[in-house]
């Protein structure tokens, strides 16, 4: 079982393993809660053609990756605020343009091979830049996260009340799509532009159903993620299994696993609500 | 911690001595999308310790109108000040209670954190919450008689215990002035009593108070004057 961990690119693998599922996990949670698990979606879509280009232009394809994501994150955002386009509709129309684009982009450099680890992701691949990539943007969204905790608790819960009392919510919306930018970023080394939206929202669903506590919630959601993304390493090690589809089916498991005992532990409402409000004052 | 990042983007300003808590004057205004005009030119002013209802039938444009009063919809023309100041410059000073279904009841929260939030418009940015904080939490689930449900998830409370929630969370903020919307509707007995015993102390303590509702009885007392909606017009004035 140690044999593993004395090459280097394992050592690299697993704890790229843990700060992807950790930083996954933590801000998987706000997706689910917020709703907003298309929009993640369509943002691991849009990085196709950031890596495409990025990699055709000899540039580093995690910054091109950045861009393109950070990109549709704005333009989502604005079309949704202008009204004129509905926010679903928005995020149907912008990441397909984009994956659109990075397909033609691909298919003109007659190399498909190449971009099946940007596809699919390859998580025993990380280079020591990428990993210090990888924790430096996984340390910045942890913390801008943890500072304004509580404004998007009550983003999440009431957000007209947080509008009345001055809050800029146009601020902490787009200050979330870019965090959530960037973990789609850091998420595609592991699992792929096509699987990393499971990365951030499986877990996070499946501790939901176990929880009606927050702090617990994101704290399950690690351990699934944490979990699936290890396990995901060493399947991909062991049995030559794609490293993506290994942690994402792992996920899926995580999921199974709640779904089946969640009727044992938690109840979501209050089982006396539909007698006490049938007999409300009208 | 003393120090203190408003989220209001425009400088906070303080009450003027001798305003209304709230003056409006010809303010129409109308849902993006919708030509139809969801107020028509509504004026009138809340002089300040006084209980006000607004009264009208179901889009009569009683939540609209508290939605501009709070900043929440945008008016297509007229004014609207609180406590003298135009709206935004006084965030501390005024709470919006929302109906009910405004509020995302599934969220993974505790009764205690959610009347909580009513405490971070003193806080602003970067502050967390401190001992003064919890202690008028408390006193507010007191008030309200839900102590006992301070732990238990918002996901888990009856109508009932919903409203009372979100009135703890409108006392907390400690506010002038507070709007309304529908506090007792569809609401047990129980729950009926402790909230008119609520807006009771309220009016002793000299705050101001307009409230939305679909029936107005002089007689329990609870409103100095009233202005009737209908089709987003004033039609009248009542004093009782």
């Amino acid at each position: 079982m140690s044999e593993p961990f004395q090459y280097v690119f394992m050592q690299r693998a697993l704890v790229a393993a843990v700060v992807v599922g950790v930083l996954c996990a933590c801000l998987g949670t706000l997706v689910v809660l917020r709703r907003m698990s298309l929009v993640g979606h369509a943002l691991t879509h849009s990085a196709l053609p950031g890596l495409a280009i990025a990699y055709v232009l000899g540039l580093n394809i995690f910054g091109g990756a950045v861009v393109a994501t950070v990109l549709t994150a704005l333009l989502i955002g604005w079309l949704a605020k202008n009204e004129a386009v509905y926010e679903d509709t928005s995020v149907g129309i912008i990441p397909t343009l984009m994956f659109a684009l990075g397909i033609l982009v691909i298919s003109s450099t007659k190399s498909y091979r190449d971009m099946s680890a940007m596809l699919f992701g390859n998580i025993l691949g990380v280079t020591q830049t990428d990993l210090r990539l990888t924790i430096a943007i996984a340390l910045g969204t942890l913390l801008v996260l943890l500072l304004f905790y509580k404004e998007w608790k009550l983003l999440c819960v009431d957000p007209n009340y947080a509008k009345t009392i001055g809050i800029p919510l146009n601020i902490l919306r787009y200050g979330l799509l870019l965090l959530l930018a960037l973990t789609v970023v850091v998420g595609i080394q592991a699992v792929g532009t096509i699987l990393t939206n499971a990365l951030l929202v499986i877990p996070a669903a499946a501790a939901r159903l176990l929880t009606n506590r927050l702090g617990v919630m994101i704290v399950w959601s690690c351990v699934f993620a944490v979990l699936s993304a290890l396990a995901g390493v060493f399947l991909s090690y062991y049995f030559g299994l794609s490293s993506g589809a290994s942690i994402v089916l792992c996920c899926g498991l995580c999921f199974i696993i709640c779904w089946l005992i969640r009727p044992s532990i938690s109840l979501r409402t209050n089982p006396e609500r539909k007698s006490k409000d049938s007999c409300c004052v009208k | 911690m003393n120090f203190f990042i408003s989220y209001c983007q425009h400088s906070h300003r303080h009450p003027k001595a001798e305003a209304p808590a709230l003056r409006m004057k010809d303010v129409c205004a109308s849902y993006e999308g919708d030509d139809k005009l969801a107020l028509k030119n509504i004026s009138f002013s809340v002089p300040r310790g006084v209980s006000m209802a607004l009264v009208g039938p179901n889009g009569a444009g009683k939540s609209t109108l508290f939605k501009v009063a709070s900043n929440l919809l945008k008016m297509s023309s007229g004014k609207v000040e609180i406590f003298g100041q135009p709206l935004g410059a006084c965030h501390q000073h005024v709470v919006y209670l929302p109906q009910r279904s405004d509020i995302d009841w599934q969220f993974p929260m505790s009764v205690l954190d959610l009347v909580l939030t009513g405490r971070y418009v003193y806080l602003g940015w970067l502050r967390s919450l401190g001992r003064q904080d919890y202690h008028k939490a408390w006193e507010a689930l007191e008030n309200l008689s839900i102590e006992d449900l301070s732990h238990r998830q918002i996901a888990q409370l009856s109508g009932g215990q919903q409203q009372r929630v979100l009135i703890a969370r409108a006392l907390v903020q400690d506010a002038d002035l507070l709007l309304l919307d529908e506090p007792l509707n569809a609401i047990d007995a129980q729950t009926r009593a402790i909230v008119q015993k609520v807006l009771n102390h309220l009016k002793a303590k000299g705050k101001t108070t307009l409230m939305a509702t679909h029936y107005f009885n002089p007689q329990e007392g609870l409103y100095d004057v009233a202005i009737y909606l209908k089709d987003g017009e004033m039609i009248r004035e009542k004093v009782t």
